[in-house]
């Protein structure tokens, strides 16, 4: 297929295919994005079978630039896109790279995905280009990505798997970007490493006056925790033991054999982090494996080990722990996020835990039950989670809050 | 998402008071759930329930932002039991929903309706209702919390008030267990009514307690309005009498009263649109910034403005006040009877079909400034729009253009097509030099292809929260009439109209196009 696709008018909502062409170089790429336009008022068929006209109108929302490093990434991200239909970006560019010791060369798909948001509405494009660059010419992303951005939109630069951050590569293509959208849940290892290289970006963009927004899927999939936690201290009454929390563990789900450093901690470390940033609390001491003598301990040490800190509120220490515990789940989902705080005499527990699609939370003063809160918390799709994150505007400042808090308890490298 | 949708248009959720303290609650703008509660509607059976009620209910579950404590007591006369009257709603579901339900879902959320028979006017009834909603209480968690809906007739409203406050319904409970009350409009049928019910209903609640409704100011563009005004820079610094012409708001229908003509009979346009959904669409272009987007502050905006439209007498309301009905015609390329052939409509009716009304707003910013409202059915076709029209460059430099530039206009679509249209002169190509208008159209649709949520989802989600911002408040309704009443009153003793005078699928009677040529202006072709 090369150019205009004459097909049957779209049902409304339903996303159509309305251009695709292939092309070998950016000069072609752009050649193919303005003949779309060019060849504009794109034609459909109508019921009976006679061209139907509809004006095609581009939508004018931002940019979209996806990093993908290997293949499978990429064609994950394009499924990703292609579902957003309603909230499609204007442009999306997808950059690939493959044979990075062969000769330089460049595959591009150019296409319009088009929708009918309404039976008396024009439909509303979309642009999309899947580049693949091969040799040297996949190693310089930011000279590939800028020539093809439509200007003066915002730039939203989603890089899945495990991005370098840090390296030249990322940090040029940052240059152009207004939103980085990571999923730090999926770093490979224990993700702390990269969680230190996200932190050091988002501090060297404040540092230099820069406007980047950073997302973390891993962050916004916790947002019906976040909710349920806070929701127990909705209560007037028990408020004031915010002020007076002893200690926080959280258990993560954990496999047999994944050993030290071998499961993600990036979400633990979020609700310690997101908690401790809320609250005031600063980090005591870094996140360490725990020592016998702490008492903290797993039954099988295959899993990981348990690790230990301190937050600190003035004179007051909170206890932290990050606890392994073998699951079914996916390694490193969280299991249960449990507090204890203590306040004239009364003690607080507070037991937020995930069951099925449902996080419950669970609640005793002194030994008096409240009763049992649920918060349907279906898993968040990584199509609803792009949607929200295009969606978004500015930089989210308890979110950044939260991710230097992570760092933080992360302790240095 | 609801929250990201109202982070994007920049109004930021009022924290309740309860909030405040708990420093966890900042930045979860997006997850906020309502505390656990029984929603009981009154007025169950009945059209609005079917049709929007329930269908946002739906919504709000399917997205999960209503709490899983959550339980609904649809109250009503006919003789439903649990069973059947979900099968009710299931129906009305399945033919009003936005967004198909998927079946586990549906059934979760019929799982949670309960039906409790009665008429209003039976204390045993409520004394039932009382200690059933204790029980759902116990067995649901619902921890004593109520939002009571009143989709009913307006003339209910006072009986069924009084009925909660027998029972003791209308109590919080300290530490937990809070009432509300939805008041559907229309909320009195004149300045008197609407005291009086105030008066009613502030025996039982209190105003913090009450929210009462007007499903426009949940529309998305209606919110976005606020936006537009206060979240650009580029249009505030002319949004006054010294760069606006004047402004124009029109909502027109092109459907005429339907199944409603006994309804319209004793409403006509004045009461059932013009007294709310139009003077709030002109407070909100009129109203200065609110100092906070706290449901107060945006209110006592809305205030001054009713505040400063001046009483209009008689010889004001004759000069500025056209009023209509329709009689036969086309519209949409079908016959349509005229409004006195219509089911349970007076073939004498002297009931105004078409309002077009001439206001001016006596305060610094619009002195001088007409706002000129107009609204009616059977006109040509379904649309509410705002204009403002931008006064003529001062200077005209292009005499050699066979035209001159056409002022500027700003147009705010509200309904269908929702957008803003900016329209502008520019060059004509070519070696002359030629003024031809052209317009920046911005359309809701193609930029975010998102479905806005229903407006009753908004505002039910609201009530829930405890958010007031976009209902309206005791002396704002009161307000309003005060501006609405005294048109409708200079119609009691004044001779009988010379009723129809339009056609259907015109734009109102000649009256109307004369009132506004009368100032050198016209109304704008829609």
């Amino acid at each position: 297929m090369d150019g205009r696709t004459l097909e049957a008018a779209p049902a409304l909502g339903q996303t159509i295919l309305r251009w695709s062409s292939r092309t070998h170089t950016l000069a072609g790429i752009e050649a193919e994005l303005a003949r779309i336009w060019s060849e504009a008022p794109l034609t459909a068929q109508g019921a009976d079978g006679t061209p139907e006209r509809r004006v095609a109108a581009r939508t004018s929302v931002l940019n979209l630039v996806v990093v993908a490093r290997q293949p499978e990434l990429a064609e994950r991200a394009a499924a990703v896109i292609r579902m957003l239909t309603g909230r499609h970006p204007s442009r999306t560019l997808i950059v690939s790279s493959a044979d990075p010791d062969g000769p330089s060369w460049v595959d591009a798909h150019v296409q319009a995905h088009c929708v009918m948001p309404r039976a008396d509405a024009v439909e509303t494009c979309a642009e999309f280009i899947d580049l693949v660059a091969g040799g040297e010419t996949g190693r310089h992303v930011a000279a590939i990505v800028a020539p093809l951005l439509v200007h003066d939109l915002p730039v939203t630069l989603w890089w899945p798997g495990d991005p370098p951050l840090g390296s030249r590569q990322v940090l040029d293509v940052l240059d152009m970007a207004d939103r980085l959208v990571v999923d730090g849940a999926s770093w490979s290892g224990d993700g702390i490493g990269r969680l230190r290289a996200l932190v050091a970006i988002v501090g060297d963009q404040e540092l230099a006056g820069g406007t980047l927004a950073v997302s973390d899927f891993a962050m916004l999939r916790q947002s019906r925790w976040r909710e349920a936690i806070a929701s127990c201290f909705d209560r007037p009454e028990l408020q004031p033991f915010l002020n007076g929390l002893t200690e926080v563990t959280v258990r993560y789900g954990a496999h047999p054999g994944s050993g030290p450093g071998g499961t993600n901690l990036i979400k633990p470390l979020y609700h310690v982090a997101w908690l401790a940033s809320r609250l005031g609390l600063t980090v005591a001491a870094p996140l360490q494996s725990a020592a016998p003598e702490t008492g903290v301990r797993t039954p099988d040490e295959d899993i990981g080990t348990p690790m230990v800190g301190q937050l600190r509120a003035g004179r007051r220490r909170i206890a932290v722990a990050v606890v392994p515990t073998k699951s079914s789940t996916p390694a490193g989902t969280t299991l249960t996020v449990e507090l204890a705080a203590r306040r004239r005499g009364e003690t607080l527990e507070v037991i937020v835990s995930a069951e099925e699609e449902a996080v419950m939370v669970r609640t005793r003063l002194d030994g008096r039950e409240f009763p049992v809160r649920r918060f349907m918390a279906p898993r968040r799709t990584e199509v609803e989670l792009l949607a929200e994150t295009i969606e978004s505007v500015g930089r989210d400042r308890v979110a950044v809050a939260a991710l230097r808090a992570a760092a933080e308890l992360a302790g240095p490298a | 998402m609801r929250e990201l949708r109202l982070e994007r248009t920049g109004k930021r959720r009022r924290r309740s008071s309860k909030e405040d303290g708990n420093p966890l609650r900042e930045g979860l703008r997006l997850e906020r759930v309502p505390d656990p509660h029984v929603m009981v509607v009154f007025g169950a059976t009945g059209d609005l329930s079917h049709r929007k009620v329930f269908p946002a209910l739906a919504q709000l579950w399917r997205t999960n932002l209503l709490p899983v404590d959550w339980m609904l007591v649809a109250v009503g006369r006919r003789p439903y039991d649990d069973e059947t009257f979900r099968a009710e709603v299931a129906r009305a579901l399945e033919q009003f929903s936005r967004v198909p339900l998927e079946a586990d879902v549906a059934r979760q959320f019929l799982e949670r309706i309960a039906y409790h028979q009665g008429d209003f006017a039976d204390d045993e009834v409520f004394d039932r209702l009382s200690v059933r909603l204790d029980e759902i209480d116990a067995e649901h968690g619902t921890r004593g919390n109520r939002l009571f809906y009143l989709a009913t007739h307006p003339s209910a409203f006072a009986q069924l008030v009084g009925q909660l406050g027998r029972c003791g319904l209308d109590h919080e409970i300290h530490g937990g267990g809070w009432r509300r009350i939805v008041i559907e409009k229309p909320f009195g049928r004149d300045l008197d009514s609407a005291k009086r019910l105030n008066r009613e209903v502030g025996k039982v609640f209190r105003e913090s307690q009450v929210y009462r409704i007007d499903h426009y100011l949940g529309k998305e563009t209606v919110r976005n309005l606020m936006v537009f005004r206060f979240g650009n820079g580029i249009f505030e610094p002319l949004w006054n009498r010294r760069y606006v012409d004047h402004v124009q708001i029109t909502m027109g229908e092109s459907i005429g009263v339907e199944e409603r003509g006994s309804f319209y009979e004793e409403t006509g346009a004045t009461r059932d649109v013009i007294q709310n959904h139009l003077l709030q669409l002109l407070t909100l272009v009129a109203m200065e910034p609110p100092a906070t987007f706290e449901a107060d502050a945006l209110r006592d905006e809305k205030v001054k403005v009713l505040r400063a439209i001046p009483e209009m007498s008689r010889v004001d309301l004759e000069r500025n006040v056209v009023r209509g009905q329709y009689g036969s015609g086309w519209v949409g390329a079908e016959p349509v009877q005229g409004y006195r052939e219509e089911v349970e409509v007076d073939p004498l009716s002297e009931t105004e079909t078409f309002l077009a009304a001439r206001f001016q707003i006596d305060d610094w910013r619009w002195s001088g400034v007409p706002f000129y409202l107009r609204a009616g059915k059977r006109l040509p076709k379904r649309a509410t729009e705002i204009a403002i029209q931008f006064k003529a460059v001062p200077h005209r430099l292009f005499r050699d253009a066979a035209v001159d530039p056409e002022p500027n206009l700003l147009a705010i679509r509200i309904q269908p097509d929702e957008g803003i249209l900016l329209r502008f002169g520019s060059k004509v190509p070519g070696l002359g030099l030629d003024i031809r208008t052209v317009t920046m159209d911005f359309t809701y649709g193609s930029a975010f292809s998102v479905d806005s949520p229903d407006a009753y989802e908004t505002l039910l989600l609201d009530a829930m929260l405890g958010d007031a911002s976009l209902f309206t408040r005791e002396d704002e309704v009161e307000a309003a009439w005060s501006i609405a009443t005294p048109i409708v009153e200079s119609w009691v003793d004044a001779p009988a109209p010379d009723f129809p005078n339009y056609p259907a699928g015109t734009w109102g009677p000649e009256a109307a196009d004369t009132l506004i040529e009368r100032d050198g202006r016209r109304w704008r072709r829609i």
